[in-house]
């Protein structure tokens, strides 16, 4: 199964040329803020995949990145290195997903805007049309059905998913009982089964 | 249960639950078709990759610039005839506002200020020289300070263009010996590096050394031999060859 973020790239920050996510912190905390943006730049895609697929609408997702950032910049001082920084920071953007999710079920939400929030724009590259197209439909159905999901179900599908977290690491980042994020688990795919069965031709 | 096929489908499944979920499956028909589908499900959500990825800068702290910074960083993008043109202008102001005397005489093109020469009356008029009041300026002396104004003002120019090369010269060495210093610290890094590589690299052959010193057979069979079952079976095979 493909893998495209996520801690498999664990080996090349642990390689010796690179500084730990510690290190860094350790540097930014010490006098060198400009250190911090080598985090930002280490851990801006897995955020901002998280967040969009949280949220599901990209603007949304790239202020909740940046906030983010922002939040663990201005918070740095109470990272104690207890658990993992990429725990820390996924906790941070869940924080944060949360908040405008709950923000945005108070907004009514005009028809244009839910259709929009709904899917992709067609793809008018006609190049793209070919064997993409294919692709970008069940994208569509897919992100549409995880949108449907509850929040909690979501976002322990995201983390395993997309970005190829541990169960035990995603029980740590939501502190929550390992059995709970497999029951989660369960219960989204068995909610996802339903909702994209009928896709099933098209795969 | 649910939590085994999951593990197992993750493939975070201990051996024990593994040999549960695989025993399971192969009796019940509804857990290997959700299992199946699961696997459908999980194929779905592959398709939605992202490929516009933004570029999230966290200014960590912005630094903050005075206003003399922002008027010198301005000054320095100037170019040089708008900076000559400014300084021209900003003298005229200057002289003007003083109520300042221009003068031409003998020992060249000069001029003085109102104040200064407030404050000196005596020593100015002592001074006797052919002095030439602005007001009463002659039309050919207005010839002779325009060509005085342009030789000064290219005077201005040459200098400021002098005094540039030689800012950017000097900035241009404080580079190459910051480049340098840079260098050197990367070298001594690589070389240590290197150092230490080579020390794993020898304790690696050192290893194998010791390796091939020992009997190929006591590596061969190094696991059977710890067990006294396989080993007897090794044995009935070779007996058998």
């Amino acid at each position: 199964m493909k893998r495209m973020e996520g801690l498999s790239s664990d080996r090349w920050r642990d390689s010796e040329l690179e500084l730990s996510d510690t290190q860094i912190i350790e540097r930014t905390l010490g006098g060198e803020p400009d250190a911090f943006n080598m985090l930002v730049r280490r851990w801006e895609r897995q955020i901002y995949g998280l967040t969009l697929r949280m949220l599901g609408r990209d603007d949304e997702a790239k202020d909740a990145t940046q906030e983010t950032f922002l939040s663990a910049y201005r918070n740095l001082s109470k990272f104690r290195g207890e658990a993992k920084f990429s725990s820390w920071i996924y906790r941070i953007a869940l924080n944060i997903c949360n908040t405008k999710l709950r923000g945005r079920a108070k907004q009514v939400v005009s028809l244009d805007e839910q259709r929009e929030e709904s899917g992709f724009e067609i793809a008018a590259d006609l190049e793209e049309l070919g064997s993409n197209i294919q692709q970008e439909q069940v994208a569509r159905h897919v992100r549409r059905a995880l949108q449907g999901l509850p929040a909690e179900m979501r976002q322990v599908i995201i983390m395993k998913e997309y970005e190829g977290l541990k169960f035990s690491e995603i029980a740590e980042i939501l502190g929550i009982p390992l059995s709970t994020v497999k029951t989660r688990m369960y219960t989204g795919l068995a909610e996802l089964r339903k909702r994209l069965e009928h896709l099933r031709t098209a795969v | 249960m649910h939590e085994a096929l999951v593990s197992y489908l993750y493939n975070e499944a201990t051996a024990e639950e593994s040999r549960r979920v695989e025993s399971h499956i192969a009796e019940c028909r509804a857990c290997a078709e959700e299992m199946a589908a699961f696997e459908r499900v999980r194929g779905m959500l592959q398709q939605w990759q992202l490929d516009d990825m933004p570029i999230v800068r966290v200014v960590a702290s912005p630094p903050r610039r005075s206003a003399l910074a922002v008027l010198k960083e301005l000054f320095s993008i100037t170019p040089l005839w708008a900076k000559a043109l400014g300084a021209m202008a900003m003298a005229m102001l200057v002289l003007a506002v003083m109520g300042t005397e221009i003068s031409v005489g003998r020992d060249g093109f000069s001029m003085r200020a109102d104040l200064l020469r407030r404050n000196q009356p005596a020593q100015a008029v002592s001074a006797g020289d052919t002095r030439i009041a602005d007001n009463a300026m002659s039309s050919v002396n207005v010839e002779q300070v325009r060509a005085d104004l342009r030789a000064y003002v290219n005077d201005l120019i040459l200098a400021s263009e002098r005094q540039q090369k030689e800012e950017l010269n000097a900035q241009l060495v404080s580079l190459e010996s910051q480049l340098q210093n840079m260098h050197a610290a990367d070298l001594a890094k690589l070389a240590t590096r290197i150092q230490e590589h080579q020390a794993r690299l020898k304790t690696i052959e050192r290893d194998i050394d010791r390796r091939e010193g020992s009997d190929l057979t006591d590596i061969l069979f190094s696991d059977v031999l710890s067990k006294p079952d396989a080993r007897s079976n090794v044995l009935a095979e070779k007996g058998s060859d």
